[in-house]
């Protein structure tokens, strides 16, 4: 946009707005990370080699990678059939079936992981009621069948907002009526369109796969199925000798490396800023004609891993003790009280204590930025930000204890450098995303209408902006409040989250006082995205009514 | 001889709506019929139905003597002798020009080699020969129209159906696209329907124009009697401009008709919609059916030059009418003139 007048008069504050968000991203990223590197370079070769042999961490690391490939394979081909399902199909109520596809996108892994454990695991739901567990759901087949349930919905918003990008599927019928069969117009017209965005997708699916602790920490590690982000955590948390810690290095740093070279050869910027953060449902165009027992099956699907399992949850939460049947007459709210009055209410409340205070930050960053219009320094810093978010969890809370551990050990302010540094990115992306949607000639209309700078910031610039930043401030919020990955690493007596609480009260075997706490939680982060989906739709509407048209 | 397309009693929904209502529709081979009508009218829902893009609730569809669509099931679109050029070009984006007019080629069995080598002629011929390796996102509107048009061809249907081809497109173009797709056209002798909601256009390239209004078949006829012969009112606005006269009719025989307006006794060349009492009707007058001197007086409210003419507003005893003169303007605004009528017609109220 050649504008240089509003350049001219913009660029210190331009320049201001670059120089804090390059420093919070050093201060924040940079740092721990080359303190890591650093860290993991300094052990000579031998060193490594002496605290790996033996150890089974090298089965961790063939464990992780994998499952990754499996998972990511599996979800590629799930979340694309899925996509094709509600974007081209005939389905009756298409945004309910959007939105139970997406569903396991916004469950905690580890609460999917609890949920799958009591529905279809030994003395299951599945068990007590049909005498059917499934074989495997704790080892390795559970953790690479949960986490293709949480990848699936990830490959299926990036296909999905390919397909319905194109609200009429005019170049599918350009090649019906050129002659071109179905089958045919699919094979040389759909899927060419579609691999940029099944590529962006299977990259999403692998990093988040690679980066998983929960779902491995709650069904891998009790069947003795370790990953390399399960071993960081056993090797940080419990082991003592010098060579763990050595190991933890050299896994972390390798971690990071595996990710960003991913995301460096798959262009996943775009993608990760929709998978994350687009849980509202992609417009599309209605298609008549076709069967229906595709809808159907993908309605199967959403009831079978998510809905069912969660249900089970609730059963072992309000069912008075194990093995009970779960009928009202053995219903309590005793577990709930219980988990409330133990670790559970200062957790929780501390959990939503950060995640306010992380949104809230962010949200003000990000606002900042988006204000002044930030237009030359935009890409790079938004390619940095989804860096940051492809660096795992697990590495990122290593190299923030290296960094800062030393004056904020077992502190929540360490929590929240983590949680600032891992969410920035989705924070930045739908505020940086609506205001580069944002037309500059309603600022223009305002300012040739007599407004100063400030006063059309204030009264067209922000007003316009404000869906998406309530969507910002949310999604923040709704991944600080289920943060397990790096709290687990680095919480202390006093700093520890609510997931940090579910996941240790699980290991001494308390399950019902789990199951509600999971439930708790739960029920917190389906009501924060509820008010995310209804942002994200007016953010729509008021934005890009124009790109429609 | 069999008509190209025949349409039976068609309507198609979207969900409870009816879009297309029970139009029924002939097209003979060689003739290039225009569905003229605002947008929603149902245009492009209808070619939508013809190509077997989407599934009537009711009705038939025949191309030639064979049912494509009917009660006894549906043709795909793949199987219908039917080409298509769509609003909004609809190009591959993967593919470049000559690939994509390879397309339906290829489809039809040709060889990569032959294929590529029909589509390069196809592609000179619509005026892209240099332009054949790019992609639509390198291409200009008019020229990504091309393309379509070039593609279109390639498939050699019985049947054109053009969607609005040229509404994304500037002035100046839309004019040569149109000439481009008639002439294409008319070298194949094929038939068209043609959808358009722009009424200059819709006269110019057809031989027959079918008026569609909320999905029901309105007035069809020659694009001469459209445009002079309009059955109401809301077909003379959709067809051009056009005054209400304020006037009463006396009489209205042998192509005369008869009118007091104001003071003064008009007898002019015109007529009826057949059958309508003219007591029930309203006078119509398109702007160059009238023009300045005359018996006539009035008051110059507006005057608007237009190039080849000029279009005058008059304030008159018969209310306000508009009436064009060749040239530059001649009066200016408030100046008294006196006009006259050279021909009016009288149409249904609605």
């Amino acid at each position: 946009m050649a504008d240089p007048g509003r350049a001219a008069r913009t660029r210190p504050a331009l320049r201001g707005a670059t120089v804090l968000a390059a420093v919070g991203a050093l201060l924040l990223v940079g740092f721990p990370l080359v303190e890591l590197f650093a860290a993991a370079v300094s052990q000579g070769p031998a060193t490594v080699v002496a605290a790996f042999r033996g150890t089974g961490a090298l089965r961790a690391i063939v464990t992780t990678l994998l499952t990754g490939t499996v998972v990511t394979v599996f979800s590629v081909v799930g979340g694309t059939a899925a996509a094709l399902v509600t974007e081209r199909g005939a389905q009756r109520g298409r945004s309910w079936l959007r939105a139970a596809v997406l569903l396991p996108l916004v469950i905690p892994p580890f609460v999917a992981a609890l949920s799958w454990g009591q529905a279809y695991g030994t003395a299951g739901l599945s068990d007590d009621l049909l005498g059917l567990p499934l074989p495997g759901v704790y080892g390795l087949a559970g953790v690479v069948t949960v986490l293709t349930v949480h990848a699936v919905p990830l490959v299926y918003v990036v296909a999905a907002g390919a397909l319905a990008s194109r609200a009429e599927p005019d170049l599918e019928r350009a090649a019906r009526s050129s002659g071109a069969s179905a089958a045919t117009a699919f094979r040389t017209v759909t899927l060419p369109l579609l691999r940029p965005a099944i590529v962006a997708g299977a990259a999403l699916a692998f990093i988040t796969t690679v980066n998983a602790f929960g779902v491995p920490a709650v069904l891998g590690t009790p069947a003795g199925v370790a990953t390399v982000t399960t071993r960081i955590y056993s090797d940080l948390v419990f082991a003592a000798d010098p060579q763990a810690f050595v190991r933890v290095l050299v896994l972390a740093s390798g971690l990071v490396v595996l990710t960003l070279s991913v995301v460096g050869v798959a262009d996943v910027r775009d993608a990760l800023g929709d998978g994350l953060t687009r849980t509202g449902a992609p417009l599309g165009g209605a298609v008549s004609g076709g069967p229906r027992w595709p809808g159907a099956l993908l309605w199967g699907y959403a009831l079978a891993t998510s809905v069912l399992p969660l249900l089970a949850l609730v059963l072992v939460g309000i069912t008075q003790a194990v093995g009970l049947a779960p009928v009202p007459a053995n219903w309590t709210l005793g577990h709930f009280r219980a988990a409330m009055s133990g670790l559970g209410g200062p957790a929780l409340a501390r959990s939503v204590l950060l995640a306010t205070v992380a949104a809230t930050t962010v949200l003000l960053l990000g606002g900042l930025l988006a204000a002044l219009r930030h237009r030359r320094g935009g890409k790079p810093l938004a390619t940095m930000a989804t860096l940051t978010f492809a660096v795992p969890g697990s590495a990122l809370a290593v190299a923030v204890l290296l960094a800062y551990g030393p004056w904020l050990r077992d502190t929540l302010a360490l929590i929240l450098i983590a949680y600032l540094a891992k969410f920035w990115a989705l924070g930045h992306r739908p505020i940086a995303g609506a205001a580069g949607r944002q037309p500059p000639e309603l600022a223009w209309a305002a300012r040739v209408s007599g407004a100063g700078p400030a006063t059309t910031v204030r009264t067209v610039t922000i007003p316009l902006l404000l869906p998406a930043l309530a969507g910002a401030w949310l999604v923040v919020f709704l991944f600080g409040l289920h943060e397990v990955t790096m709290s687990s690493l680095l919480y202390g007596p006093g700093s520890e989250t609510l997931a940090v609480v579910i996941l240790n009260l699980r290991q001494l075997g308390d399950v019902p006082v789990t199951a509600a706490l999971a439930v708790l939680l739960t029920g917190m982060v389906l009501l924060a995205t509820a008010l995310l989906a209804a942002a994200s739709r007016t953010s729509r509407r008021l934005v890009s009514r124009r790109d429609r048209a | 001889m069999t008509p190209a397309l025949t349409l039976r009693d068609l309507t198609v929904a979207y969900g409870a709506e009816p879009v297309v209502r029970g139009v029924s529709l002939q097209v003979a081979p060689d003739e290039v019929v225009a569905l003229l009508g605002p947008s929603g009218s149902g245009k492009s829902t209808l070619l939508a139905a013809v190509a077997g893009f989407i599934q009537p609730r009711d009705g038939q569809v025949l191309l030639g003597d064979k049912v494509m669509s009917g009660p006894g099931g549906s043709v795909p679109p793949e199987g219908r002798d039917v080409a298509v050029v769509f609003q909004h070009y609809a190009l591959w984006p993967h593919l470049t020009a000559a690939e994509t007019v390879a397309y339906p080629l290829r489809r039809r069995g040709v060889g990569a080699r032959e294929a590529r080598r029909a589509a390069t002629a196809l592609l000179a011929r619509v005026g892209l020969s240099e332009l054949v390796d790019r992609r639509p996102a390198e291409l200009s509107g008019g020229q990504q129209q091309r393309v379509g048009l070039a593609r279109a061809l390639a498939r050699e249907p019985s049947l054109y159906l053009f969607d609005e081809p040229t509404a994304h497109l500037d002035t100046a173009l839309r004019a040569s696209l149109t000439e481009e797709l008639a002439e294409q056209r008319r070298a194949r002798g094929a038939a068209a329907l043609y959808a358009t909601h722009d009424a200059a256009e819709a006269l110019a390239v057809a031989d027959r124009v079918v008026l569609l209004r909320e999905g029901r078949v309105g007035q069809v006829g020659r694009p001469a009697e459209i445009y002079e012969e309009p059955a109401d009112l809301w077909s003379a606005s959709l067809t051009g401009p056009a005054s209400v006269l304020g006037a009463r009719v006396s009489e209205v025989a042998q192509a005369k008709v008869v009118l007091r307006v104001g003071e003064e006794t008009v007898r002019v060349p015109g007529g009826t919609v057949a059958g309508l009492r003219s007591a029930d009707g309203v006078v119509l007058v398109r702007p160059e059916w009238a023009g300045l001197g005359g018996r006539l007086p009035g008051v110059v409210r507006q005057v608007r030059y237009r190039g080849p003419y000029t279009d005058y507003r008059l304030r008159t005893p018969a209310g306000t009418v508009d009436v064009r003169g060749a040239g530059t303007p001649s009066v200016a605004v408030g100046d008294a003139v006196t006009w006259d009528l050279q021909r009016v017609w009288i149409s249904a109220r609605s």
